[in-house]
């Protein structure tokens, strides 16, 4: 009798559980396709010519063409924009997250005079947008001449404080016995952070340089001013000014928009289960 | 000349002196433990010693060398912590190979250091796990293969036991002993836990507020306690107190008046006895249970709680000085509300001073 009326009870509470389980799961697919039917319409639009992209409202091009593609590909320096853009993005990537961890190290592990005052400045830096440092790197950038070069580019855009507080939070986080136990291993303070810190959560390091990546590559403001040669645009400041030159050409200028962000795409596709994997595995760190 | 030894250190954290001018000497070979309660600065005193805190002033000495100012890599020591401390992304050989790999060791030696060390603690099968895949008794055996495989001249051990359940407590302490049997390894072992300390060293610090209580062998500290804190810490259930007003003297022997108006006989330490009042210290298992109003009794009670334990029954009897517990045979049969006396076996009793110290 007991276990009819408890079978009943669980029965009652999955009731409710299994309802809301599809309003869920309905309010998910809302928002997924809300926040992708633009990224559909670029990639159909990119598609279609163009005199039915004004036409016609239909969710498959009638008619598909890759000329968009073509034309991009064959009047433009599309692929030296990618090699560009790959050269910018992987320094940044490489290096910015590299300084953010030593500087995240440093700030949580090392004790020396001015710590907390150089914590509160990456703090406040933090809070300072970045279209309101433009102005002082154009100025600096222009000054050692490094306009249109790959460096002029980069630099300004190595200081990451989110980065750094990422790191700083995760080495606090850490037990201090790793730190005292490898010191008594005899390990310097560089042994320390590369192969006893950072390895102990991959996942943190693979997500910044992600996200780092994905910025550096997508940034526009910064590399538009830095650059005025056609031949050191970044992709991003490159489909912009070809655009001007194509004239109003939906199809082409979508097309230049999908393979610019196609990187990006499929960098987060490719390593979306090594990021995954790398914050399950480093949930259970526990030492 | 001991191996390890402490002259006149002291330790500050700011205002705050935890460590007040010690010295020790620990023997070479020996197994010495740091007893005390929390905070009387037993980890303070090991970490000092491992390099890992400063010290504010004195020196530390290691195998006849100063290492006041060393580095922890270059003392020739090696830690093993409570938590463990195993690093989680690498496996057990990784981590016992870790120092090794640092100091460039060649791999085929990395090898069959680790190897031996393995086959010593039975960690063979577990080579190639990493720590998340082993229980606490194996983190801990990692753990001390990682400090073994240094080869070091002093082992430090700060509570390293204190995660696991008592049972694997019990037979880690076993595991212990039959290394330190093996290694013949200068040890150091901080514990608060008095059996730890009593089973596995040969010698015992008791650390009292930064101070050195008393140092000696488990039984020294047992049957012989310096003062009223060791008393009190050393034993399980512990001492009994209570206070007593001299009476006579007679050679080494001291006629006491107790409360509740009977009197008893203790045999004193020496010569230091005031007249005036003292107090005195019977452990459980040092009374002896009797009828209520016998003759020789020290007190009359009622007892209160019994608590059964198979081995021994514990009896907690309400006194005129306040409740006493009683250790007794296995097999008694009492009931809580009987009347009772209790004997004290004077030759095994205990006085302090209005200081504190034993008399």
């Amino acid at each position: 009798m007991s276990n009819v009326s408890s079978n009943a009870a669980v029965a009652k509470r999955r009731g409710p559980s299994w309802l809301g389980g599809v309003l869920l799961t309905l309010i998910s697919a809302i928002c997924a396709a809300v926040w992708f039917f633009p990224l559909y319409w670029a990639l159909v639009t990119s598609f279609r010519h163009d005199d039915e992209t004004v036409k016609s409202f239909g969710l498959i091009p009638e008619n598909p063409t890759i000329d968009g593609y073509l034309y991009v590909i064959r009047n433009s320096n599309l692929p030296l924009w990618y090699l560009n853009s790959t050269i910018t993005s992987v320094t940044i990537t490489i290096v910015a997250v590299f300084m953010a961890a030593c500087a995240g190290y440093a700030i949580s592990q090392l004790r020396f005079p001015g710590r907390q005052l150089l914590w509160w400045i990456i703090l406040a830096s933090f809070m300072i947008p970045v279209p309101a440092l433009i102005v002082n790197h154009f100025v600096i950038i222009a000054s050692v001449k490094l306009l249109n070069t790959y460096p002029g580019i980069i630099l300004p855009m190595l200081v990451t404080p989110v980065t750094v507080i990422v790191y700083k939070q995760f080495f606090d986080s850490l037990p201090k016995e790793f730190r005292e136990a490898a010191v008594m291993d005899g390990a310097n303070e560089f042994q320390l952070l590369l192969r006893v810190f950072l390895p102990m959560n991959w996942g943190i390091t693979t997500a910044l340089a992600i996200i780092t990546f994905i910025g550096a590559w997508n940034s526009f403001l910064w590399p538009f001013l830095a650059q005025q040669n056609e031949k050191m645009m970044t992709v991003t400041v490159g489909i912009v000014a070809v655009r001007d030159s194509f004239g109003v050409f939906y199809g082409r200028f979508m097309a230049g928009a999908v393979l610019a962000s196609l990187p990006v795409a499929l960098a987060y596709l490719i390593f979306q289960k090594r990021v995954t994997q790398a914050i399950t595995l480093s949930a259970g760190i526990k030492g | 000349m001991p191996y390890v030894e402490l002259k006149n250190v002291t330790k500050r954290y700011g205002n705050v002196e935890v460590i007040n001018g010690l010295s020790l000497g620990v023997e070479e070979g020996s197994f010495t433990a740091l007893l005390g309660p929390s905070g009387c600065g037993k980890s303070t005193l090991l970490r000092m010693v491992a390099g890992l805190e400063e010290i504010t002033s004195g020196q530390c000495f290691i195998a006849g060398s100063e290492v006041t100012k060393t580095p922890p890599a270059q003392r020739g020591v090696a830690m093993v912590f409570q938590n463990y401390a195993l690093y989680p992304h690498l496996t057990v050989r990784q981590n016992i190979a870790f120092s090794l790999s640092l100091a460039r060791v060649p791999r085929a030696v990395q090898d069959e250091r680790v190897g031996r060390v393995a086959s010593l603690l039975q960690l063979e099968e577990l080579l190639e796990r990493r720590p998340a895949q082993l229980s606490g008794g194996q983190r801990q055996r990692v753990a001390i293969g990682r400090a073994l495989v240094r080869d070091p001249n002093v082992f430090l051990f700060d509570e390293p036991l204190s995660n696991l359940d008592a049972a694997l407590r019990s037979q880690m302490r076993v595991e212990l002993a039959k290394l330190h049997q093996e290694v013949k390894t200068t040890m150091i072992y901080v514990t608060h836990d008095q059996v730890e300390a009593m089973t596995l060293a040969d010698r015992i610090v008791v650390l009292d507020k930064g101070n050195i209580s008393q140092v000696g062998s488990p039984l020294e500290l047992y049957n012989m306690p310096a003062n009223r804190f060791v008393a009190s810490f050393i034993g399980s259930p512990a001492m009994n107190f209570f206070p007593a007003t001299v009476s006579g003297k007679s050679g080494r022997d001291v006629a006491l008046t107790l409360p509740g108006g009977h009197s008893a006989t203790i045999i004193s330490r020496g010569d230091r006895l005031a007249d005036g009042g003292v107090e005195v210290g019977v452990r459980p298992e040092h009374f002896k249970l009797g009828d209520a109003g016998g003759a020789g009794a020290a007190f009359d009670g009622t007892i209160g709680i019994v608590e059964q334990l198979g081995n021994s029954t514990l009896l907690y009897v309400d006194t005129a000085a306040g409740q006493m517990i009683v250790e007794a045979e296995g097999n008694l049969q009492v009931a809580s509300g009987e009347k009772v006396g209790l004997t004290i076996d004077h030759t095994r009793s205990h006085m302090f001073g209005q200081d504190a110290q034993a008399i």
